[in-house]
């Protein structure tokens, strides 16, 4: 541990994980440090949703703002993997004007590259972890490559959906899953079998068919050479006379532990990277570190049918729509997907409880449908804004550490998208036969506390991902987002991941 | 639609199959045989209370054995167990049950001058209708709002109650049993261990 290492990659979620993975595949020392634990899902994880809290970032924090944000069990994640290990495997991408919000509507930002910068890795990213889905797909430019496999069964919800969208004329898919319909052989890793139907994606899929990071690109680093040192949580870093950082300081079971090393790539996350910097007081020149706080609107509409739905069967997120990604009679900037969801009890009867305040027997009654509900949910491009922020709050967490304050607010924008997508999702619900139809408003996935651009001004780093301030720090996770996008963030981290690992690869040889 | 109802014993029968993995079988064995608590957290007065706060928000008179989700709420406060966020405008979870608790006594004392677990159900449920929407009276209610606090409090007894496989059997659940797959997906399409209703 005396040994200076190439890198030290903070995090092992999509952010960390694709490009640990290609630093140690180029022939680079690199050494993941990761706050969670190394799981082993077949015997760890039970298809149970209390037990698999363990999952889930659980060190409090606070959440502020007109719409706090909930954290825990949703936009958090811990363990060698980070939050894919819970994540639902929705894997859509980025429709190129996502990157230009602001060229198009002249407010928000604009990523500082292009898609044709981010497209290869879409399909390198696709390929490799086998993402299921549609060819072709029927949203967005023609592709150089079609999914690696075709796409997982409908469910009862997916069904359902479709059923109103054709009625009223929206135009619907199976989604993109990065979970295997069929047994995939992963180069450098081996075979993954195909998703038995368990619908547990949000609490932790136990057989590798899903494609969280510690089935894919972590063993492909640790394959290439990489080293994963789980239950390491960072606090510290040393810096030389010059402001470079020279060492890494961590906690493992109570203990100080250092790792020199000639670069770091912060992978932890738009919570904690930007509150490991602002700790310590790093890499905000511009004080751009935990502005911009973005968050998905994720309304969803849940409604009671007739038919027999089960949803704790099948691949969560089943059924997709792009149709309103820039939908025609729109009074609102950007746009939104609609996906079907499936549930698990516990899941549905809290939000239940959160959302229309049931209790008593009209709690009882509401729940005892749970077999026979379905869902849609949106997922809308959230605007930034001055008031949505993080910041290090004066209460000391149990690691004796600041915890993180999260202001959010959604504004007119975020409301009135949120109000058109409740009409639309309500109709498709009404014209497939829902009855006791609910809304439950949220925003999802956060995004935005370090951005990227061009003017180290107004961002934190530059295109590739590099700290403006510390040459040999850079950021890769969703932090660095200029902008939330339409579609559910994973396979983006996972391919800027990538990005940032080959222009940071392509430097080192100059 | 009427109330489903489903057959008892499906999730227990189901325990002890291959359907189930053992770890699964393991934390929900653990469940159904857990024992009865002595509060930690709470003091004695504070946790009877809470045990007759938690019948109102869910009764349990469905003749099945009584889920004593108070105890897995005094379990999580001695455990120093988070589950990763409050709101800003609440104190820490321990302070937040402590002072609504005695808020409840507080606004029973203020509307029927008797302590809270004298009270009729319907005065108590009046009681609790109006912590929901902010409206009871008293002075702790001006240090916490007192929506937020039900709210919390709310959906932890339900998470609470619904984990328990007694009562996922009642609601027809059987997600557990999810070995070796679920091969008959979509509308009204079953396996043959997937209860019906009655």
């Amino acid at each position: 541990m005396n040994e200076t290492v190439d890198a030290v990659i903070i995090g092992t979620g999509a952010g960390g994980a694709p490009l640990l993975a290609r630093l140690a595949a180029a022939g680079l020392s690199v050494v993941a440090l990761e706050a969670g634990k190394q799981w082993n899902p077949a015997k760890d994880f039970a298809t149970d949703e209390r037990s698999q809290e363990k999952l889930f970032w659980n060190d409090e924090r606070l959440s502020a703002g007109n719409d706090p944000i909930p954290f825990g069990n949703n936009n958090s994640g811990t363990g060698v993997g980070g939050s894919t290990l819970h994540y639902t495997a929705y894997t859509p991408r980025a429709q190129p004007d996502d990157l230009q919000i602001r060229s198009e509507f002249g407010v928000g930002e604009d990523w500082p590259f292009g898609f044709d910068q981010i497209e290869p890795y879409y399909t390198e990213v696709e390929q490799f972890i086998g993402v299921s889905g549609p060819s072709p797909y029927p949203w967005g430019p023609m592709r150089q490559k079609g999914y690696a496999l075709g796409p997982l069964p409908l469910n009862g919800a997916g069904q359902l959906m479709e059923r109103g969208c054709r009625e009223i004329g929206i135009k619907t898919s199976p989604a993109a899953n990065a979970a295997l319909s069929a047994g995939y052989y992963q180069e450098g890793v081996g075979y993954r079998p195909a998703c038995t139907n368990r619908g547990f994606c949000q609490a932790g899929c136990n057989n590798g068919a899903k494609a969280s990071m510690d089935v894919t690109f972590i063993p492909l680093a640790v394959h290439h050479g990489a080293e994963v040192r789980p239950e390491c949580f960072v606090t510290q870093f040393v810096r030389d006379a010059s402001g470079k950082i020279t060492e890494v300081i961590y906690s493992r079971n109570g203990q100080e532990e250092r790792q020199k090393c000639r670069f770091v790539f912060l992978c932890a996350g738009a919570v904690e990277t930007p509150r490991l910097l602002l700790m310590n007081g790093l890499a905000n020149s511009s004080g751009q570190v935990g502005r911009n706080v973005m968050a998905h609107m994720g309304l969803q509409i849940w409604g009671e049918f007739d038919e027999d739905v089960r949803p704790y069967k099948g691949i969560p997120g089943s059924l997709i729509s792009e149709d309103m990604h820039r939908p025609h009679n729109a009074d609102f900037v950007g746009g939104y997907l609609l996906q079907s969801i499936g549930v698990m009890p516990v899941t549905y009867i809290s939000q239940m409880a959160r959302g229309r305040g049931l209790w008593g027997q009209n709690l009882k009654r509401a729940a005892a449908a749970y077999n026979h509900v379905a869902g849609i949910n949106i997922l809308g491009d959230c605007l930034p804004y001055e008031h949505n922020f993080l910041e290090l709050s004066d209460e000391k967490d149990i690691r004796g550490l600041p915890k993180p304050r999260i202001y959010f607010s959604n504004g007119d924008n975020e409301k009135r998208m949120t109000a058109h997508a409740d009409k639309v999702m309500r109709e498709i619900w009404d014209t497939a036969g829902a009855k006791n139809v609910w809304a439950f408003p949220r925003n999802a996935h956060i995004i935005g506390t370090c951005r990227m651009g061009n003017d180290r001004e107004k961002s934190v780093v530059n295109a590739d991902g590099q700290s403006f301030d510390i040459p040999n720090l850079y950021i890769s996770d969703n932090s660095t987002f200029p902008s939330a996008l339409s579609v559910n963030p994973v396979l983006t981290i996972m391919a800027l991941a990538l990005r940032t690992a080959d222009r940071f690869l392509e430097k080192s040889k100059e | 639609m009427s109330i489903p109802k489903y057959p008892p014993n499906t999730v227990r029968s189901l325990l002890s199959t291959d359907y189930v993995t053992d770890v699964t079988r393991q934390v929900l064995t653990e469940r159904l045989s857990a024992p009865s608590r002595q509060p930690e957290f709470f003091s004695a007065a504070e946790y009877s209370l809470l045990e007759t706060v938690c019948h109102r928000l869910i009764p349990q008179d469905d003749g099945l054995q009584i889920i004593e989700i108070w105890g897995s709420i005094d379990d999580r406060l001695a455990e120093n167990k988070s589950n990763g966020w409050r709101y800003d405008t609440m104190p820490t979870d321990h302070e937040a049950y402590r002072r609504g608790l005695a808020g409840l006594e507080e606004s029973a004392q203020g509307l029927f001058q008797q302590p809270f677990q004298r009270l009729s159900s319907d005065q108590q449920d009046h009681i609790l209708s109006l912590v929901q929407t902010g409206d009871a009276p008293g002075d702790t209610w001006k240090t916490m709002p007192s929506e937020r606090f039900f709210e919390e409090m709310l959906a932890e007894a339900v998470e609470n109650y619904y984990s328990h496989p007694l009562v996922q059997e009642m609601i027809g659940y059987v997600g557990m049993a999810d070995q070796p797959a679920w091969n008959r997906l979509g509308l009204n399409n079953l396996e043959d261990r997937e209860p019906r209703q009655i």
